[in-house]
């Protein structure tokens, strides 16, 4: 039995993909929105951090599986060999309903006004791609509001200088800090530092039916046992199918755009629960599959008119690929200090984006979600034995005696660091493969060996006696805040889409995930992710009611 | 058979002869005990035993072994580390032909000291490679180390942390005991701008 | 007609050798029938050294035919599946299956049941997800099945109850557990658990009785998060604070089983949530002190103390407090004496 013609396929349930959906079915657009995992619950997989999606030696708990997912990275020597998601070489990003923010952390940063003018702040960046966003923060603004009320945001901007502009307040106040964080927000103030809550997708205080945080420590990784932290599955999601207009297909996994000779987008092919292929027709379609996965359906959707790929006649589909090189210091302190009062990550300083001279972007610093047994195992000074009686003496000192503060250093967009489509290996479905390969900017190190500096510096102000830096590499595959494959632009010879996501080759394919952006911002890109899926949607709303993309 | 009729006494006999038969397949078809292991032989857990013990040794809290390190990955090779078996059965093998080489001795049969210098050699590469034929010597330690990490450090219902002694031995309160909302004023849970001392 | 003799008998002696073969193996000792395979002879073994352990694994588990069809069916399926390549490793026992053995546990335990039976922790499902005041207050989530419905195996919450808001009106979605017990005696029981029974001391010198006695318990919380026990001599003391000072908890190991399920929030601040760790005239007492373990009544509980132990010469059952009255505003866990005397605690009463 063939499936019904809809106005919109929306391809997969996440950050981006969960709020269009919604936008379009409230707008009376008929919906499918169709996600290769399924719903997950705390209860399924409870605190175990072996099959978190912090630390995945086992599985990724929320997604993708190892019996039909593999990719191709590269060897080092030139070759590529065969990697699960559950190698740190595959470049993860839950697959689920709710995608990233089931199990996310849950920070929900707004990017810094400069962020969407990059290249006219700093200049060309030799090297790299880097570019304005056609859009700026003050068009953006209003959809970040959005998104913060719809899901729900704690914050508090009071002590932070450099807050982004914003009109209206946060709808929940933000959490009270931790003992880390009652320590370092009184060296943060005395090196002159501006130390300020991270606003939170979490309820703070019971918010749209749910209740608040309980403050455990396994947030990062894990769902949450009491619905406290907003994801798009406990909001947008449920908002969409109530209107009715909206159908949710899970486990069906999309293998290719159709586009016809003319140029048009006229549905998708997929696998259903079954395994078996099926079609779908649509008038229009919203790619929000992550940035990797994106970039591989539009690369593995080829047509006459587009030999390369779906809208990628330039070339540019796959390309800057970015994620953040996480910089940053471990401090060991003399007192235990561990108060188990989740979820660890509490404080941050913007002091260090777009502040300090000479150096083009930068980042946030913020103090770490708490760090469970097996992920501090892994957590030495450089140099020391990882086994033994003197490995375990310090995990058992050191556990509660430690403080982390990391931030996501703003990478710099190069061109050759990009998926592919690997052109022999194919999946369980037999869809070809997501290829990554290339390297980081040097300005990424570069910034990364600062802010490590920065970091261990406040570490050494609030009183610890031995610290370490942990700075970015040059080679490490995008995971979790994957970004910039399909990249908005004005000029459609350097960018895949417009500055409302839609391809420039194609009219009635849109992307609304973290491809779009241009740069990444020096923060976690969830927010973000979430405005442009409420940006892309309303305007394909708008472009529906007049033209039906007809 | 001669006779038309079914004397009672072959009835008889057939009913007992035939029940004997089918008690006695039935007893001697559940004789085969099963090894407790999934994988991996009695011999090759005695080596695991003695390696993870080194990689988590025993002090004022008990070490690998104890916490049943060995069957974590026994258990993960029968599941999620399927693709590790032959890796695990040759390098364990090759590891101990070795040891016997260099030695004289069994690893689990040298003294603890013995055993931390040649794990250290094997770590650094500086190993004989003569029996390590796909797998480096390196690279199969890694690979115990990282998963004994796991078995010792990781939750018990993957088959390790015995007893939860990991969580007992760093003072981790568990299970999480955090009650319900509902019953509370939630100011201590706010941020305060105006207070350096935010919280409690 | 040789023919239909031989195979008639040919099938009563099937029938016979299978109810022979079957008595036989329940009769046999379980290390030479089920614990012959590896899965579950940790099990054997532990109950093995249990304080069950000279009852035979039939006795709780019942046979095929010790439920009617539904113990014929599963028993079925055990056989079915182990004739297929299933070598299991988590082989767990169902909720359906505990209640089952629950009713074995009643059979001996009558007085302990009784008590059970007559106290809050006999609530069944749909007592739990269906009271209005308590899911107006907070909406329902997965961490509920913490503390009730920790076995419940068919899913999470969002399978036995709707809708999850806290608007309502709320109903089961699957009616079958309407009457089922959500806090059953496994929550805090594991039977099989090594530990002796309490032995026979040495009666030589009678007074010194109490000091041969060691302090034990095999009180274990059922945690579903690993769906593992955990012995509560496991668990280590909570500790509370107050007001920026630490809380005086008792020792008892019983009582950290309480606290699993009314425990304090995040910071361990008393008073919060569901703590009730005694503050006040009765910190450092156990909730067991006061509190019986199956019952939870503690209604004739103060004369284990009162008057002896007494300040003020007052009958403290009539005193205002929550024990009294419902609606008074000393907490019974929490009342001190400034409670009433604000100035200040009186010297001690001279009070005939």
């Amino acid at each position: 039995m063939a499936n019904k013609h809809v106005n919109a396929v929306v391809i997969g349930a996440g950050a981006g993909g969960g709020v269009v959906a919604k936008e379009l079915a409230t707008a009376g657009l008929s919906v499918l929105l169709i996600e290769r995992g399924r719903w997950h619950t705390f209860d399924e997989h409870g605190d175990d951090e072996l099959t978190s999606q912090r630390t995945f030696p086992l599985k990724c708990g929320y997604g993708p599986d190892n019996e039909h997912n593999w990719r191709m990275a590269s060897d080092g020597k030139g070759g590529w060999i065969k990697v699960f998601p559950n190698d740190w070489a595959y470049g993860n990003n839950a697959a689920c309903v709710g995608s990233g923010t089931v199990s996310y952390g849950a920070m929900a940063w707004r990017f810094q006004p400069a962020d969407f003018h990059l290249k006219t702040k700093y200049g060309a960046v030799p090297g790299s791609t880097l570019d304005d966003w056609p859009l700026t923060y003050d068009e953006l603004e209003p959809f970040y509001e959005k998104a913060e009320y719809e899901l729900g945001v704690s914050g508090d901007p009071t002590n932070d200088p450099f807050v982004p502009p914003r009109k209206n307040p946060y709808p929940m106040p933000a959490f009270s800090f931790n003992s880390e964080g009652i320590i370092l927000e009184k060296a943060a103030k005395r090196l002159g530092l501006h130390p300020f809550p991270i606003p939170m997708l979490r309820n703070s205080v019971p918010y749209n039916g749910r209740p608040a945080c309980i403050r455990m420590r396994t947030c990062v990784g894990f769902a949450c046992p009491v619905n406290a932290k907003a994801g798009t599955q406990n909001t947008v999601i449920p908002v969409a199918l109530k209107t009715g207009n909206c159908e949710l297909r899970i486990n069906c996994m999309v293998s290719e755009i159709i586009v016809d000779d003319k140029g048009k987008a006229r549905g998708i092919k997929y696998f259903d629960a079954d395994n078996k292929l099926q079609e779908q027709t649509s008038d229009l379609v919203v790619v929000s599959a992550s940035a990797s996965e994106t970039a591989r359906l539009l690369l593995n959707s080829k047509s006459s008119l587009f030999p390369k790929g779906a809208g990628n006649n330039n070339g540019w589909v796959g390309r800057n690929i970015q994620d953040h090189a996480y910089t940053g210091a471990y401090g060991l302190f003399a007192d235990k200090l561990y108060d188990d009062v989740g979820p660890g990550a509490c404080i941050a300083v913007n002091d260090f984006n777009h502040r300090m001279p000479d150096i083009i972007g930068g980042g946030v610093l913020c103090n770490e979600f708490i760090r469970m047994p097996y992920q501090f195992s892994s957590i030495r000074p450089s140099g020391s034995r990882m086994w033994g009686k003197d490995h375990k003496d310090f995990q058992k000192l050191n556990f509660k005696r430690h403080i982390a503060v990391h931030g996501p250093v703003q990478e710099m967009p190069v061109f050759d660091k990009m998926v592919e489509v690997d052109p022999v290996v194919k999946d369980f479905w037999g869809i070809p493969v997501v290829r990554i390969s290339g390297f980081r900017h040097d300005n990424d190190i570069k910034v990364g060996r600062l802010l490590a500096d920065k970091a261990e510096e406040w570490l050494k102000e609030a009183g610890a006696v031995q610290t370490w830096k942990s700075v970015p590499g040059k080679g490490s595959t995008p995971s979790q805040h994957q970004s910039g494959t399909c990249r908005m632009g004005n000029d459609p010879k350097t960018s895949v889409t417009n500055r409302y996501g839609q391809l420039h080759e194609i009219d009635n394919i849109f992307v609304a995930d973290g491809s779009l952006h241009v740069n990444n911002g020096g923060y976690n890109p969830a927010l973000t992710i979430l405005a442009l899926g409420y940006w892309v949607g309303g305007h394909i709303a708008e472009m529906w009611k007049g033209t039906h993309m007809k | 058979m001669i006779n038309q009729s079914f004397s009672r006494r072959e009835f008889v006999r057939l009913l007992t002869g035939g029940t004997a038969a089918v008690l006695i397949s039935f007893n001697t078809a559940c004789k085969n005990k099963i090894s407790r292991w999934r994988y991996l032989q009695e011999e090759e857990i005695g080596l695991l035993d003695a390696i993870v013990e080194q990689i988590i040794p025993t002090d004022d809290f008990p070490g690998g072994k104890w916490a049943n390190v060995s069957n974590y990955i026994d258990k993960q090779l029968d599941t999620y580390y399927i693709n590790h078996q032959v890796e695990y059965r040759d390098g364990l093998a090759a590891f101990e032909k070795t040891v016997i080489q260099l030695k004289s001795k069994k690893f689990e049969e040298l003294p603890f000291p013995e055993q931390t210098a040649i794990l250290e050699k094997m770590e650094g590469g500086d190993f004989p490679g003569e029996y390590w034929k796909a797998h480096s010597p390196a690279g199969f330690f890694d690979m115990i180390r990282q998963h004994s990490m796991q078995g010792f450090y990781g939750s018990p219902v993957h088959g390790g942390n015995r007893e939860y002694i990991s969580y007992h031995m760093l003072g981790l309160d568990y299970p999480n005991v955090i009650g319900q909302n509902r019953y509370n004023d939630l100011s201590w849970r706010k941020y305060n701008p105006n207070s350096i001392e935010n919280g409690k | 007609m040789k023919k239909i003799f031989i195979i008639i008998s040919g099938l009563l002696v099937l029938v016979v050798a299978l109810l022979a073969g079957y008595s036989q193996w329940n009769a046999a000792s379980p290390t030479k029938t089920c614990a012959s395979c590896h899965e579950i002879s940790h099990s054997v073994d532990l109950w093995g050294g249990s304080t069950h352990r000279n009852i035979a694994c039939k006795e709780c588990h019942g046979t095929a035919l010790s439920e009617g069809l539904h113990s014929l069916k599963e028993k079925g399926a055990m056989v079915f599946h182990h004739i297929g390549k299933l070598n299991p490793d988590d082989v767990r026992i169902s909720e359906v299956q505990r209640l089952d053995v629950m009713k074995r546990c009643i059979a001996c335990h009558q007085t302990e049941y009784a008590k059970w039976n007559s106290g809050g922790h006999a609530m069944n499902y749909s007592e739990v997800f269906l009271n209005p005041g308590h899911n107006k207050a907070e909406t329902i989530y997965d961490d509920c099945l913490r503390c009730h419905g920790m076995f419940y195996d068919k899913g999470t919450v969002v399978d036995i109850v709707e809708p999850l808001d806290s608007a309502g009106p709320w109903k089961l979605k699957d009616a079958s557990l309407s009457d089922r017990p959500a806090i059953p005696c496994f929550a805090c029981h594991q039977v099989h658990q090594s530990g002796n029974p309490d032995s026979r001391p040495d009666l030589g010198t009678p007074a010194l009785l109490h000091y041969s006695r060691v302090k034990k318990t095999l009180a274990s919380l059922y945690y579903r998060r690993d769906k593992m026990y955990f012995p509560v001599l496991l668990i280590a003391n909570p500790e509370i604070n107050y007001q920026s000072t630490s809380v005086k908890v008792s020792n008892d190991p019983n009582q950290r089983l309480c606290i699993q399920c009314h425990s304090a929030n995040a910071f361990n601040m008393g008073g919060t949530d569901d703590d009730r760790t005694p503050r006040g005239v009765h910190e450092g007492i156990s909730c067991l002190a006061c509190h019986d373990s199956h019952s939870n009544s503690a209604i004739s509980s103060c004369k284990i103390c009162h008057p002896a132990i007494s300040n003020c010469k007052l009958d403290v059952e009539k005193m205002n407090t929550t024990f009294f009255d419902k609606s008074s505003k000393n907490n019974i866990h929490f009342v001190s004496c400034t409670d009433c005397h604000t100035k200040g605690r009186p010297a001690k009463s001279t009070r005939p």
